[in-house]
């Protein structure tokens, strides 16, 4: 893998092969089963793999347990959940599912957390109440509106990017972000046109301000879409992503895509490891996604260098 | 009158308006101050605080910054030059000046020629013509071209300013078919990406009006199916903000709203205090400042006073 030049994703469906994949899940092996990372080569941050078959009132305790399962210490901290909103349809796949949202917000609570929020910047439709309504927070989040902030509309600070990979060298970013102390992303499973996934690192565009920078942020996609996704990685690192996959989307998304029932929801401390994981469930090769390579850098990205912690084990 | 009382309570110890709650924002705030303006005489001193706030925002360059403690001037630029010239306190010529210079980065040689040597579709003409981006050096979107082109039609209309009449004319027939180039094959607008890797795009309702509205005066077969697409998003919006920007764009075309849609269109509480939920069958309200401003200027508008047309 040569980080300097990557290789530009295949937009493709899901192939048939990651429900082979997932049906082997169902045999799950164990952490000690996995494989163990090669000892000259750094193994990345575990991921988890849960079986969720539907938005079910089951999710409460599944959050809970990735939160143990993880060992998050979240007593007295202030947590920032990150969803993906991006159109005005409680129907169809496109934005986070709220049960999921919901069960989270009650887990980091229930585990001490000071104040837990739910904070989106959606790119493309201006009124993030209105699609927020329409995509069902308002009937499934109670007082949704006093615990949410409008990324887009949020107080900026600008921040200097570190190392840069895109052409840009700083970013106002919301205040609220840049002040607690977990951002949780909290993506949907979903192929990308341009970036061939959106996935927990996709995710975080929507904490880039629209109020300044417009609606759609065009301005990442002038700087390189890849290349932005690596840099807003590089500030929040320390991210822990859920990805909703019990519902995925394959085809043409981020929007027009068409449903997949995967019935998974993956989880863990590195949005990069996480993502890579989340690639081979849908049946993509993560070391050919743009953003997985830049982040990963030297580092490898192959499947026996992720850890699985608990839960399903993605089959090889 | 209610609205004013509700913006009035909503104005920022600085001046300005926020979008909720919070600091001061100068799209708000100009829509805000509009939304006064359509609101008759009165306000004198909130309307001089507003704009004091405004004046703090506009850039050495001439450009406006979304708010103050952003270094940067963009597309907003485009709406303090909407307000009455009534409301001093900002260079208005520098800003005419500055928005006048913007235009979309795909409309540069470089990346046309690239395009052109890619095989770029070049059918629809979509990258022949001049809009304005939201952000200096992005590409050219529909919401800041529609408001920019608006804001340059009320300034041929007043007289003066940078540039020579048929100068702004130029800009603004680039503007116009900026527009009519980026229109949705279901006939509305959304931000302007109509397809994307060979799938047509779906249009939204709030950019649907807004691009009905800054083509007003149109007399063309692609406002007609605009318009009708415009009636068909009235009918189903959910969202306040998008029913008020379809309410102002089907207006301009002398469009009233359909009886189906018309108990769509946002009220108030009675209380008068705040606004508050409306009835199932209409789009909820969330107290926000963009909601209310533009809700009294549609009002405004359907009793014949368009802020964003009159000068």
């Amino acid at each position: 893998m040569n980080p300097k030049k990557p290789l530009e994703p295949t937009r493709r469906a899901w192939t048939k092969t990651a429900g082979v994949t997932l049906a082997t899940v169902a045999a799950a092996g164990t952490l000690e089963s996995c494989s163990q990372p090669s000892a000259r080569v750094q193994a990345w941050a575990p991921v988890s793999i849960y079986r969720a078959a539907t938005y079910s009132e089951e999710l409460y305790d599944l959050v809970r347990r990735i939160i143990a399962e993880h060992a998050l210490n979240v007593s007295g901290k202030r947590v920032m959940l990150k969803p993906n909103l991006v159109e005005f349809d409680s129907q169809t796949v496109i934005n986070t599912n709220p049960k999921l949202v919901h069960a989270a917000l009650e887990a980091f609570r229930a585990a001490g957390a000071a104040d837990v929020r739910i904070a989106e910047g959606p790119g493309h439709r201006r009124v993030t109440l209105d699609l927020a309504d329409a995509s069902g927070y308002f009937a499934t989040v109670p007082g949704f509106e006093s615990h949410f902030t409008d990324l887009n509309l949020d107080e900026t600070t600008k921040v200097d990017l570190v190392r840069p990979q895109s052409k840009l060298d700083s970013l106002y970013l919301p205040n609220t972000i840049l002040g607690c102390d977990l951002l949780v992303s909290m993506p949907k499973l979903k192929t990308h046109h341009w970036a061939g996934a959106t996935l927990s690192m996709k995710n975080l565009f929507g904490v880039v301000p629209g109020g300044v920078y417009g609606w759609p942020k065009n301005v990442l996609h002038w700087a390189g879409i890849p290349q932005c996704i690596a840099d807003l990685h590089a500030l929040f690192p320390k991210t822990f992503a859920i990805v909703d996959g019990i519902v995925g989307m394959e085809g043409n998304g981020p929007i027009q895509g068409t449903p997949r029932a995967v019935g998974v929801v993956v989880a863990g401390a590195s949005p990069v490891s996480v993502d890579a994981t989340c690639c081979r469930i849908m049946g993509l090769d993560p070391a050919r996604i743009g953003y997985l390579q830049l982040t990963a850098g030297e580092q490898n990205l192959g499947e026996e260098l992720i850890p699985q912690l608990a839960g399903l084990r993605l089959s090889r | 009158m209610l609205y004013s009382e509700d913006l009035l309570g909503r104005q920022n110890a600085d001046g300005g308006w926020s979008y909720f709650r919070g600091g001061s924002w100068t799209e708000p705030t100009c829509y805000a101050l509009l939304a006064l303006a359509a609101s008759g005489t009165g306000h004198e001193a909130e309307v001089r605080r507003g704009m004091d706030w405004l004046k703090r925002c506009q850039r050495p360059d001439g450009g406006f910054a979304p708010r103050e403690s952003v270094k940067e001037s963009t597309w907003v630029t485009a709406l303090p030059l909407l307000l009455p010239p009534r409301t001093q306190g900002f260079d208005r010529a520098k800003a005419e000046a500055w928005t006048l210079e913007q235009t979309g980065r795909e409309s540069g040689w470089v990346y046309r020629l690239r395009s052109w040597m890619l095989g770029a579709d070049s059918s629809t003409g979509s990258m022949s013509f001049d809009g304005w981006p939201w952000y200096p050096g992005a590409a050219a979107w529909v919401g800041p071209t529609a408001l920019s082109v608006l804001a340059l039609q009320k300034l041929v209309k007043r007289g003066g300013g940078p540039a020579s009449s048929s100068d702004l004319n130029k800009r603004i027939d680039q503007g116009l078919n900026y527009l009519l180039a980026r229109r949705c094959r279901d006939g509305g607008w959304n931000h302007g990406s109509t397809r994307a890797l060979g799938y047509d795009s779906d249009s939204y309702p709030e950019t649907t009006g807004l691009a009905l509205l800054a083509l007003h005066g149109l007399n063309n077969p692609n406002v007609n199916e605009g318009l009708a697409r415009g009636e068909q998003h009235l009918a189903a919006c959910q969202s306040s903000e998008g029913v008020s920007w379809l309410r102002l764009g089907l207006g301009a075309h002398g469009r009233a709203p359909l009886p189906s849609a018309a108990g769509r269109v946002p009220n108030q509480g009675e209380d008068g205090s705040n606004i508050t939920e409306t009835g199932t069958s209409r789009p909820a309200m969330h107290g926000g400042v963009m909601e209310i401003a533009l809700a009294r200027l549609a009002d405004a508008a359907q009793v014949g006073k368009n802020s964003f047309l009159d000068v």
